[in-house]
């Protein structure tokens, strides 16, 4: 029997109003959890496009002791011309450190005046002929122990805890989205089931008039998904205009260097976004499947 | 159109609702079911569209054996079956025209044959005048009329009616026996749980008395006793 679509429509639409302040409680419950969602996706995603940059310019970095002599700097250059592995070196001395220090903590002045030019490290920073991470190492552990170096710092070893914290980070968004979904499931349940007490008169004399369970239960089922749709399509917006530019402010935000190089690409917001409308019918449907099954029995 | 074959059914707790019930009711009948409260009169009713299940015994409605029936298709079981309440069971927040409409909407039937349908059967119940008017607006007699109406707009083979007059004063439940009356010359069998002496005995059709679930006397053209 085909479910006449005008039905459907007027049942869901008394349904939705008929209980606003729920109605409303579940679709917001569902924005913010699947905002913390999508977010978490997209710093995800900002992550690796980071992450794909720093491998294509893989890097390690030289830094000399600030009290080396010249010829032992020499000595460490002279090495790593000779180096075929090495294809790029540049030389960064005690003033442009300091200059990329205080660049680097602006926000700290009381920092910056405690720092001189000479208490800080000079360095070569190497751009390898290869891109394999342990030919990498190798290459650079070289000169760990030469005269004058302070010390090896490969830039794979920044790309993977600026990766870590990331991950940390994501993991906890995550899971609180994962805990407000459930939540959202739950209010979906019982705006439902509330919505399904309010009618259950009519309820009752459709089924004493045999009208077919899929009958009953659709507006219902309906009535959670649009719920959730109304929902997604709130964080959908907050994703686009909001979060969006917000990670590609911080990504050019100096004074905050971990997020540079961070990228949300228009394909990862499509995405994202789509994902987001998915698990946001997802939940209204289960949320609703639920509701109409154990509270409509025959 | 109805057999019962030792038909038992025990709710929660050993209240035994009805035991060993063997009864045949033809197509066309019109038939009382007496008894004291408890005597298993409502249970009788709702076995028999399906609300409720037995423990024991086969029922056949229709030629179909119910007992079998997967749930998916007593919503078509019940297409065929009008039931009409005590309580009427009308909807508040709908006209007289929108709840026996109402009725058949939700079976899918098509606008065009709502719009003949209704206006029919509210003619026949005697309310054409009263379409517009919510149920709070009418009296008992007339709330049980549209309730009747709802039941029988899409013509069932069947009608059961629990205790249709407990609620009505003596004039208004002759008008409701005399449609009832009616609608069993169309054909419609109707089994009507009662314990209105008088009606039974003014009508003098079959009574089927329950005593503690039991079938104690069935008899053509009976009293109340």
């Amino acid at each position: 029997m085909a479910i006449k679509l005008d039905y459907v429509a007027r049942e869901t639409a008394t349904n939705l109003t008929r209980n606003v302040t729920l109605t409303l409680a579940s679709i917001l419950t569902v924005v913010v959890s699947l905002t913390l969602f999508g977010s978490a996706m997209m710093l995800n995603q900002g992550v690796n496009n980071a992450n794909d940059r720093f491998k294509g310019g893989i890097e390690f970095i030289v830094y000399l002791q600030p009290g080396s002599t010249q010829e032992q700097q020499d000595s460490v250059r002279r090495d790593l011309e000779a180096n075929p592995d090495v294809r790029e070196i540049t030389y960064v001395d005690q003033d442009a450190t300091y200059e990329e220090f205080k660049r680097l903590f602006g926000d700290s002045p009381q920092l910056v005046e405690t720092v001189t030019p000479e208490i800080l490290p000079p360095s070569f920073r190497i751009a390898p002929r290869v891109q394999d991470p342990d030919i990498v190492q190798e290459l650079g552990r070289q000169f760990e122990d030469k005269a004058g170096v302070y010390d090896v710092v490969f830039a794979f070893e920044v790309v993977k805890r600026i990766q870590e914290t990331f991950n940390k980070i994501g993991v906890r968004f995550l899971l609180a989205a994962v805990l407000l979904l459930v939540a959202a499931l739950m209010l979906i349940l019982n705006t439902i089931r509330v919505a399904m007490f309010a009618r259950r008169r009519e309820i009752e004399v459709m089924k004493l008039v045999g009208a077919t369970n899929w009958f009953i239960r659709v507006p219902f089922i309906v009535e959670g998904i649009i719920q959730t749709l109304l929902g997604a399509a709130v964080a959908v917006a907050s994703m686009t205009f909001v979060i969006r530019p917000f990670i590609d402010e911080l990504s050019q935000d100096k004074v905050l260097p971990i997020f540079q190089g961070f990228e949300v690409t228009d394909a990862n917001l499509v995405f994202t976004n789509l994902l987001v409308v998915v698990v946001a019918v997802v939940i209204g449907a289960i949320g609703s499947a639920v509701a109409v099954s154990r509270f409509l029995d025959v | 159109m109805i057999t019962l074959e030792n038909v038992s059914k025990v709710y929660k707790g050993d209240v035994t609702a009805l035991s060993d019930a063997t009864v045949e009711i033809d197509k066309g009948e019109f038939v009382f079911l007496v008894g004291a409260s408890g005597s298993g009169k409502s249970t009788f009713l709702r076995l028999v569209n399906k609300e409720e299940s037995p423990e024991r015994g086969r029922i056949f409605v229709a030629g179909k054996d119910i007992a079998t029936l997967s749930s998916w298709k007593v919503p078509y079981l019940r297409r065929n079956i009008g039931s009409v309440f005590q309580d009427y069971k009308l909807l508040t927040n709908k006209t007289v025209y929108e709840n026996v409409a109402f009725a058949l909407e939700v079976i899918g039937r098509p606008r065009h044959v709502i719009k003949t349908q209704v206006p029919a059967i509210l003619d026949l119940v005697g309310l054409a005048k009263k379409v517009g008017n919510f149920p709070n607006e009418l009296s008992g007699g007339e709330q049980q009329r549209v309730s009747i109406a709802r039941a029988f707009v899409n013509r069932p083979l069947i009608l059961l009616a629990d205790e249709p007059t407990g609620n009505l004063d003596p004039a208004t439940s002759v008008g409701i026996m005399r449609l009832l009356d009616r609608i069993n010359r169309t054909g419609t069998t109707v089994l009507m749980a009662t314990h209105d002496r008088s009606i039974v005995d003014t009508m003098r059709r079959r009574v089927i008395e329950l005593d503690r679930g039991s079938i104690i006397r069935d008899q053509s053209r009976g009293v109340y006793e």
